[in-house]
């Protein structure tokens, strides 16, 4: 390719992009066939670049130095702080103290001279909570806004009540440091001069994470306007008003024995964070956390998305895990530093060599932080979860296949799509409306012409056990003719403008105000709209589908709602602008709650995020791309949602913009099938792309992906499950499972789904077959072939026709073999065991079931076993509590089949108590498919029931 | 999940089943089709048998125990135990159908019969009896429809071999009138030209006595100049015309020169009405041209949208309303003002668009001559049906005859009409060019406007055989189908009405959508696809973003020809189903005769045993 080749003038794209051009066929024509002729392979980059003409417009977003505070933070040096800490004692359980700056400095601005107040409060799992605000006793002009409604309330539950302190004299500082127990073998240290927090091992006295040891913590502290203070941002044509004036926060943050940094999503980046600024590191942007609606996003970009949380996790192999979450819902700016970008600052800190900096900063709001000391894992994100909430158990359908478009047109469509699953014998469960199924964009209604049935359509696909989804966004139509735009602008429940009136902003259906979702009294108003008497034309089989409510305005700043309007409480946007969508994914959470008397469990799926959304529904990553990158890129933003809490989560299967290749289509729907939400979706100016849409062979591809995720939903539920329970997200980095195995720290390529299945994706074109690092120790056994792999290395497995799949030696798998429509008719179906024993020939796995919609398993009805393979005799173990009266969940269901994988001997038959029966032994497919070849070894009818207690020997 | 083998018994409903399968017990070959039962013979008297993939063997003991043995499904026929299975229902009454193995005892009934649905948790009613005669209802209906669209389709096939050779037979004719009136037409032309030479010369001549005189006679030589003007004007006929209409339209030119305080104006519109005549096919699809480019300068989308799709362009300078239109507009692939429009319900965009549709009938009506109407209706009088559907349906659909942009205005130099007209002209021609003497002077004036109006006329009849012969060709290059089955389509458009759309199908031109005055051009005809089974129309507008919209007709039978079912499956890809005789197939109608007599056989015996 020559170099002209390489890169197509821009009037060329332009020329071909511009649809209007296209009238004059001829002068296009010539065009593309001179284009052709002199530079056929150009004309192909060309085409590929079509996308990325109309894609993400950065001049439309702010960047850190069109960000005065971001540039002010960013340009600060290493001790810039001379806050001390001073009346330092324990009040409430807490450790708390004044910072102040030193007399010394007399001629420092007084305006920031105000003392500032530390809180560290201690709670149970390892957790240090660190507070700084303004001095309530100073009267500020206005209290900082502290985040409502994200930490659960069970967290206050488990603090320690700090008793006291010890004092010591670190590196020879003038004033005591203050020592208070956090952890057994843990502690955490308030240094006073300088200001420094951390937290450290007590006997090694190794630190684990620190606040301010570089000195970068600076608190713009909110004052009264003087004369001649131009406090007004502008960006483009934009005018912020600012009428507090500058109130950000900016510190910095370290992690030790860290090999890589990881969390703090929403960006499409790799699962490591990479370091944004240091000597060698190419000047980059710092991580944006700022909920946007960006139109065609790129991928290894660290601009922000739709969602923001403010929680990082460091992993490194000698130290472990450990966490440190901001609960602060302004725009964040995060900072990765390069190693040794501090050398010219004279800063001694302890020569870990795997020391990663960050530096934070926000806009507004206080420092609420938490520091988490693992340190494994799975501790972390506990710690994390006992803070903001573990995931909403989620009923079975949400964990099936969705099928999405916007937009299927009208009942016909439905029907007809509907139908074409079935012609095609393809399980799905859920069948989604977007924006154009409502009379003019106006939510909770119905266009009467491609929609004069809702109610007998939704009852039509529930009869074959399948759900319904419609969208409902946060941007109301002003219509005087709408009963929600009435009963809003009538109730004052809009978000206002800086100048007191509702906020009119553009979205769909034109001029729109949005509902102030902070008020829980508006937040009640909103949930009581899902009502059935209130949303006509829904029926029980109906959910919903929150989209644009980072929130988007079309015509505002950075496409959002401009940071000086107003919500209640007089709070400013900018000081809650990342938790709007949660608050709004939270009202709509409550209604389907609601609606329901509050025992059908929620399916809500939001665009936006924060700390908390995984206690109110699912989110996805957007208005994602049909390109290779794009698949690529789906799974470590998919597993950093994982990480940081919200576990239920996926990318549009097969790219929302654009036309997938077939190939990258079902490749999509290989890798799609073992995420945790499961939907494929596409923008209406794409060819439909249904799974029978591209010839018998990829119908069979596209069908074998979902069938195998419907075989695998017991394991997916158990997973779910363990996650509502714990924290600990269905689908997993390796080193999450492998926290010692240092080449798994940065591949996010392959996932584990639970700790019994590694998944590696395809993500190139024409693949035969891919190359999947199995981690050390560990036997591997293909899913397809039960051919069985060392780990350790990297292996080169075929991929023709599917993406590899493992299961980890010293697992069992629960599995149903059978295909249904949707989940529905497979409750009563019969369970495979799939046992992978590791070289003690033994293995262990968990069942959990229960009905799968509502919340009686809170109340004990569910069946909880664990399967415990050792000595060539498996057992049936009871996990649950018992149940409270009357309130048991009963399944007939059976085990019909037990495969054994890596079992040395070959036994004949298998004995069954306490029914004393025997079951035959024999070699049959792992897979149940036509054309299968492979024979394991499997005990053939046990026919023993899930729920009871029993044990099967092999003889 | 247990399966209980008394269970079976309740769904043994049919005798013919236990019947044929006496051999061995029933309840055992459950969901076997009954060309398979023969299969299963083996393990009554073997005791095993082998999948039918081969890969395995089972016993009589594995037959339908819930358990998968065969990958392949073969021991499983009435259970789900394994996914590739088939389960067959009989299904007496209707016909028997075979249902994937993992509809089976999933609670929802598949077969009218209910025999998917046996373990006690749902109970199916038997509805073959109604569903059956529902089926044989429809059946029967369709291939009433057949008989009687066989019937007009043979009758259609043999008129069009007659109206094919006509228009052969027209072909061939006018071909060889082309090559002689071609032959005059140079003969005049070069006759008019030394006319002129001759004209010219002599005006030279009296230029220069004119000089000689100087002073007088100025009036003499103003007549001369108007002479000149005719001459330019004839020089580059169709051209010129246009670009005057144009000229006219645009800006009228300043009084002083205007034509009609010309005295020569007369002459000029002479010449003027001569040529607009003479090259009418041209000129027509000028006026197309012309007016879809009015079309999309009119349409104000357009014009904003070509702003919005500047890339470079300054967002900022929008104002709050138009930026969100603009930003909004990324994700819709719509141009802002059509949002704007979306936003606005749609109720007032009358004011959006110029009437295209008005102008196009105008376009159309004055192109209207009997002789097409003579030409279509000898071939389409079959066709001339009422549109009123038969079955219920909303959408309204009606089919009329277009009048090709090729045609040309026939009526004089039509040979059936005027058969003396070719040889008339001919006589005519001979005489002129013997009567005038181009060397003599001074120049017979009014025999030189003669021959130059003889020319006038000759040369626009040329053009119009021309064209004529254009059209046909054009016609008859079109592939009607094995038997010429789709001739009579050509020249006809079918439309369907939906919602607020009106589709419009003109087979072997074009599909448009209209609504309201706007037109959208869905394809223009490209071929037949799937033996004659599809239409496709391709190449039509493009969409924002997306491909360039196209058709594709699905072609079933009917007594009529009739468009329904218009739809978009996919973002500009349109689907349409049309009825006609053409589609009306003897063999599939023994085909639907035989699958209703097999319908009727089972009927009976279900009958008796209700």
């Amino acid at each position: 390719m020559s170099s002209e080749c390489l890169l197509p003038k821009p009037t060329h794209i332009s020329i071909l992009k511009n649809p209007y051009y296209d009238h004059h066929t001829t002068d296009r024509s010539t065009m593309k066939s001179v284009v052709v002729l002199h530079c056929f392979l150009g004309f192909i980059l060309l085409l590929s670049h079509l996308n990325s003409v109309y894609s993400w417009k950065k001049e439309e977003f702010r960047n850190c130095n069109q960000t005065p505070f971001c540039k002010r933070a960013r340009s600060r040096k290493p001790q810039h702080c001379n806050l001390i800490a001073t009346d330092v004692i324990i009040a409430d359980g807490d450790l708390t103290a004044k910072l102040i700056t030193p007399k010394e400095n007399p001629h420092e601005e007084d305006s920031s001279s105000n003392p500032l107040i530390l809180s560290l409060s201690v709670y149970e799992n390892g957790i240090l909570r660190m507070k700084i605000d303004e001095d309530p006793s100073q009267n500020p002009p206005k209290k900082r806004f502290e985040v409502p409604d994200v930490i659960v309330p069970e967290f206050e539950s488990k603090k320690l009540w700090l008793q006291r302190y010890t004092k010591q004299v670190i590196h020879g500082d003038s004033a005591d440091s203050f020592v208070v127990y956090l952890f057994d073998g843990y502690e955490a240290v308030l240094r006073s001069d300088p200001l420094e927090v951390f937290v450290r091992e007590q006997t090694s006295g190794k630190r684990v994470l620190s606040f301010n040891s570089h000195g970068l913590f600076d608190f713009e502290q909110l004052r009264v306007k003087k004369e001649g203070d131009d406090w007004e941002e502008r960006f483009r044509s934009h005018t912020d008003s600012r009428p507090y004036g500058p109130q950000s926060i900016s510190f910095d943050m370290s992690f030790y024995g860290a090999d890589f940094v990881y969390g703090i999503p929403e960006h499409a980046t790799s699962l490591t964070l990479k370091p944004t600024k240091g000597p060698g590191i190419e000047e980059s942007e710092p991580y944006r956390l700022f909920n946007l609606d960006v139109f065609e996003y790129i991928h290894e970009s660290p601009f922000g998305l739709y969602g923001s949380i403010p929680f990082m996790l460091s992993h490194g192999r000698t130290r472990g895990t450990s966490g440190f979450f901001w609960l602060n819902a302004a725009e964040m700016q995060i900072d990765v530093l390069g190693s040794g970008w501090d050398a010219e600052s004279s800063i001694m800190l302890p020569s870990d060599q795997n020391r990663i900096d960050t530096l934070w900063m926000s806009e507004a709001g206080i420092v609420d932080t938490f520091f988490f000391i693992g340190p494994k894992p799975k501790d972390v994100v506990k710690q994390y979860a006992s803070v903001t909430g573990t995931s909403a158990m989620p009923q079975l359908f949400a964990t099936g296949y969705h099928q999405c478009r916007w937009n299927y047109r009208d009942e016909e469509d439905v029907k007809n799509v509907d139908s074409k699953f079935d012609e095609h014998d393809i399980p799905y469960d859920v069948l989604w409306l977007d924006i154009e199924h409502t009379d003019g964009k106006r939510y909770f209604t119905w266009d009467k012409v491609l929609f004069p049935n809702p109610e007998e359509m939704q009852k039509d696909l529930a009869s074959r056990g399948r759900r319904m989804v419609t969208i409902v966004d946060p941007h109301i139509k002003r219509d005087e003719n709408y009963h929600i735009h009435k009963e809003a602008s009538k109730n004052g429940y809009y978000v206002k403008d800086a100048s007191g009136k509702d906020y009119d902003g553009w979205c769909w259906p034109g001029s729109s105000s949005y509902i102030d979702m902070v008020n829980p009294e508006i937040r009640s108003w909103w949930a009581d709209k899902f009502a059935y008497t209130q949303y006509l034309g829904s029926t029980p089989s109906l959910y919903i589908w929150n989209d644009m409510n980072e929130p988007s305005v079309f015509n505002g700043p950075e496409v959002t709602m401009p940071r000086d309007a107003l919500h209640y409480g007089n709070i400013e946007h900018r000081e809650l602008h990342n938790a709007y969508g949660y608050y709004f994914h939270m009202a709509t959470s409550d209604g389907l709650l609601k609606r329901e008397g509050g025992n059908d469990r929620p399916f809500v799926l939001s665009r936006a995020f924060f700390p908390g959304t995984q206690r109110y529904g699912t989110v996805w990553t957007g208005d994602n791309t049909a390109t290779w990158e794009q698949l690529r890129v789906s799974v470590p933003m998919i597993l950093t949602l994982g990480l940081t809490g919200i576990t239920f989560s996926g990318a549009d299967v097969g790219g929302f913009f654009g036309n997938p290749d077939t190939e990258l289509l079902v490749r999509w729907y290989q890798v799609a099938a073992y995420l945790p939400f499961f939907r494929g979706h596409a923008h209406h100016d794409t060819k439909r792309r249904e799974p029978w849409l591209f010839g018998e062979h990829n119908t069979e591809l596209m069908r074998d992906a979902i069938r195998v995720r419907y075989t695998l939903l017991p394991y997916f539920y158990t997973l779910f499950r363990e996650a509502n329970v714990s924290g600990v997200p269905v689908t997993r980095p390796l080193w999450m499972e492998f926290p010692d195995d240092e080449a798994t720290f940065n591949n996010d390529e392959a996932f584990m789904v639970g700790n019994g299945l590694l998944v590696q994706g395809v993500y190139t074109e024409h693949a035969k077959d891919a190359t999947v690092y199995l981690p050390k120790d560990h036997t591997w056994y293909d899913l397809r072939s039960g051919t069985a792999y060392k780990g350790g290395k990297m292996q080169k497995i075929e991929a023709s026709d599917a993406i590899p799949v493992f299961q980890r030696s010293g697992t069992i798998i629960p599995r149903k073999d059978r295909f249904r429509r949707s989940t529905v008719q497979m409750e009563n179906d019969p369970y495979t065991l799939v046992i992978a024993v590791n070289s003690l020939g033994e293995a262990e796995g968990e069942l959990y079931i229960d009905d799968g919609k509502s919340y009686e398993f809170k109340k004990g009805a569910y069946i909880h076993r664990r399967f415990i393979f050792s000595d060539g005799k498996l057992t049936s173990v009871n996990l649950a509590t018992s149940a409270s009266e009357g309130t048991n969940f009963l399944s007939d269901c059976t085990i019909e089949r037990i495969i054994l994988l890596g079992h040395s001997s070959k036994p004949k038959s298998a004995q069954i108590e306490p029914s004393n029966h025997a079951a035959e032994v024999e070699l049959g497919p792992l897979q149940i498919q036509s054309g299968a070849r492979s024979s394991v070894l499997t005990i053939r009818k046990p026919n023993v029931r899930v729920s009871d207690d029993w044990s099967i020997k092999l003889l | 999940m247990k399966i209980h083998t008394p269970i079976f018994v309740f769904f043994v409903l049919s005798s013919a089943f236990v019947l044929r399968s006496a051999a061995f017990p029933s309840n055992y070959l459950l969901g076997v089709a009954p060309e398979d039962e023969i299969y299963y013979k083996g393990l009554w008297s073997s005791g095993t048998i082998k999948c039918k993939d081969g890969s395995k063997t089972f016993t009589k003991a594995q037959l339908n125990d819930d358990f998968c043995d065969c990958f392949d499904g073969t021991d499983e026929p009435g259970t789900s135990a394994c996914p590739t299975g088939k389960f067959y229902c009989r299904n007496v009454g209707h016909s028997p159908v075979s249902i994937f193995s993992s509809r089976i005892n999933d609670g929802i009934c598949d077969c009218c019969d209910g025999s998917d649905e046996y373990d006690g948790k749902n109970r199916c009613k038997n509805t073959c009896w109604e569903a059956g005669k529902v089926a044989r209802d429809r059946l029967m209906k369709e291939i009433a429809t057949f008989q009687e669209g066989v019937a007009i389709r043979e009758h259609e096939v043999e008129e069009v071999k007659i109206s094919a050779a006509n228009d052969e037979a027209e072909l061939s004719r006018l071909k060889n009138e082309e090559k002689i009136l071609k032959g005059i037409v140079e003969q005049l032309k070069e006759h008019k030209e030394q006319i002129e030479k001759a004209v010219e010369k002599e005006r030279i001549q009296k230029e220069q006595e004119e000089k000689q005189k100087k002073e007088a006679e100025e009036s003499e030589s103003k007549e001369h100049k108007d002479e000149d003007k005719v001459d330019g004007a004839e020089q580059e006929p169709a051209e010129s015309t246009d670009e005057d209409k144009a000229r006219i339209f645009d800006n009228p030119p300043p009084p002083g020169q205007n034509l009609k305080e010309d005295p020569a104006e007369p002459a000029v519109e002479v010449v003027h009405n001569a040529h607009a005549s003479l090259d009418i096919g041209e000129e027509h699809a000028a006026q197309e041209e012309e007016r879809s480019e009015v079309a999309h300068v009119s349409d104000p989308n357009t014009a904003l949208g070509s702003k919005g799709e500047d890339a470079t362009k300054d967002i900022d300078s929008l104002s709050r309303e138009e930026l969100g239109r603009e930003i909004g507009s990324r994700w819709t692939g719509k141009k802002p003002e059509q949002q704007h429009n979306d936003v606005d319900d749609l109720k007032n965009n009358d004011e959006t668009s110029v009437n295209v549709h008005d102008e196009e009938n105008d376009g159309y009506d004055t192109e209207t001559d009997e002789y097409d109407h003579q030409h279509y209706e000898e071939d389409d009088a079959q066709y001339q049906m009422d549109n009123v559907g038969d079955e219920a349906n909303d959408d309204s659909s009606s089919s009329y005859k277009y009048e090709p942009d090729e045609e040309v205005d026939m009526s004089d130099i039509e040979s059936t009409s005027s058969p003396s007209w070719f040889e008339t002209i001919q006589r005519i021609v001979r005489k002129f060019l013997q009567a005038v003497n181009p060397f003599q002077t001074p120049v017979d004036t009014s025999e030189a406007e003669n021959v130059r109006k003889e020319y006038d006329e000759a040369s626009g009849k040329l053009s119009k055989i021309r064209s004529r012969i254009s059209h046909l060709k054009k016609k008859l290059g079109n592939d009607f189908g094995p038997e010429k089955e789709f001739y009579s389509l050509y020249g006809q458009c079918f439309e369907s009405k939906q919602n607020k759309y009106v589709y419009k199908v003109c087979p072997f031109k074009e599909a448009t959508q209209e609504e309201g005055y706007s037109t959208t051009r869905l394809g223009q005809w490209e071929k037949f696809e799937e033996s004659y089974s599809v239409m496709l129309f391709s190449n039509g507008d493009k969409c924002w973003n997306g491909p360039d919209r196209s058709l594709k007709v699905k072609l079933r039978c009917g007594s009529k020809v009739e468009v329904a079912d218009v739809d978009e499956p996919s973002r500009c890809e349109y689907e349409a189903m049309l009825t006609a005789p053409a589609l009306c197939l003897e063999g599939k109608l023994k085909e639907l005769e035989h699958e209703l007599e097999a319908l009727n056989k089972e009927q009976p015996q279900f009958h008796d045993e209700l």
